[in-house]
């Protein structure tokens, strides 16, 4: 084989090979994850659960929850200012109050895009611009 | 190649040994004293014990240094009202109190750093919440004060801050103590790898003679 054909040989065939490798070694590892899932785990599950199953009476689950599915406009409001109202989630009445997180409207729109997806199971992506929009009605 | 294998699982099971019989520390300042011992002066180190206590828990019983006696138990600080690490405790305080539901020697105390809010029929409501009736599980109120300086003599930082959320602030240790009342651990209660660890010091500690 001439060095022109090695070449060739390489560029058509195990370049992409590496390539596919090594996004398969990114993704088997976990490097790439969706951003909502990263910032749920870090700053909502040590209380929600990394299954969103909640903590007995304390803390209401998000995992199927009806309260937010039927409140979905607010919860950009609920991350921004936090919760100080008594919220029923399976009929179980919680009234703990849930704190404000210091999160863009970026990381806002990710993580209701990870919720929606994993735990209510409501097809609908969200975006920023959306979550802007809603704080400026927020009560 | 065999021989490196053998001499490390040998190592593994040898590090094992030594952990199984190892003793937990005992913190805080000790104290020195001068005794008589056949007729001489000699310096004693006494241990750095937990000063007597007395509060009310959610069934409105009388929790004191007494209700403790002989057993070993783990305090941690919380308050009802806390939206920030406390849930988080609770869940780990949890799987405490499910491994040793049984067991007479071992009790939990959570002492309320809001104790003036915190009356025993919210302490009631919110063990209720947990989904637990428990005569092993105190929750306390009580002269805030008092609770504020015990927390000291705990060696734990407890504080009241308008600007934290919930207007206090504590860390989230779970403290463990020994028969004798001294401080024998301390473990992050909001972390699941440092409440294992308390799980299992727990057992060794419930192994440890109670010679008094
Ligand atoms: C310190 C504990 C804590 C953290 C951290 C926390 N929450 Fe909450 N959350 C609560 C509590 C408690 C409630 C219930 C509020 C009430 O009863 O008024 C709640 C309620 C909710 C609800 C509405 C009720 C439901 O179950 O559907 C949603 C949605 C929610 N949280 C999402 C989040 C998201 C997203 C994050 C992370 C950005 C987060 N929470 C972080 C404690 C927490």
């Amino acid at each position: 084989m001439s060095s022109k054909k090695i070449l060739q040989f390489i560029a058509r065939f195990a370049i992409p090979i590496i390539i596919i490798l090594f996004i398969y070694n990114i993704y088997s590892h976990g490097t790439i994850i969706h951003p909502g899932k990263a910032l749920f785990k870090a700053q909502c599950s040590q209380c929600h659960g990394e299954d969103g199953e909640g903590i007995k009476a304390l803390v209401p689950p998000l995992q199927n929850s009806d309260y937010a599915l039927r409140n979905l406009d607010s919860i950009p409001c609920w991350l921004k200012f936090g919760i100080n109202h008594p919220v029923i989630v399976h009929d179980t009445v919680y009234d703990q109050p849930m704190y404000p997180s210091e999160i863009d409207e970026v990381q806002t729109a990710n993580v209701i895009n990870f919720m929606n997806r994993e735990f209510f199971k409501y097809d609908r992506e969200v975006n920023p611009e959306w979550v802007k929009e809603k704080w400026k009605n927020c009560k | 190649m065999r021989k490196t294998v053998l001499i490390t699982v040998l190592f593994c099971i040898a590090l094992q040994a030594c952990n199984w019989q190892s003793n937990l520390p005992v913190y805080g300042p000790k104290t020195a004293v001068t005794k008589t011992e056949n007729g001489k002066q000699v310096i004693d180190s006494l241990d750095y014990v937990l000063p007597p206590f007395q509060f009310v828990d959610q069934d409105s019983n009388v929790v004191n240094t007494s209700t403790v006696k002989g057993k070993i138990y783990v305090a941690d600080f919380f308050f009802t009202s806390c939206p920030s690490i406390c849930p988080k405790m609770m869940k780990e305080m949890l799987l405490v109190r499910d491994k040793y539901k049984d067991n007479k020697d071992v009790v939990i105390l959570s002492y309320s750093i809001d104790p003036v809010r915190d009356s025993v029929a919210r302490l009631k409501i919110y063990e209720t919440k947990l989904g637990i009736t428990s005569a092993q599980w105190h929750f306390l109120t009580g002269n805030k004060d008092s609770i504020y300086y015990l927390a000291n003599k705990y060696l734990v930082s407890a504080s009241e801050d308008p600007s934290a959320p919930g207007g206090h602030i504590h860390d989230g240790n779970f403290i463990l103590v020994d028969r004798k009342g001294r401080l024998r651990g301390y473990y992050d209660g909001t972390n699941e790898q440092s409440v294992q660890k308390l799980l299992s010091e727990m057992d060794i500690l419930l192994k440890e003679k109670n010679n008094e």
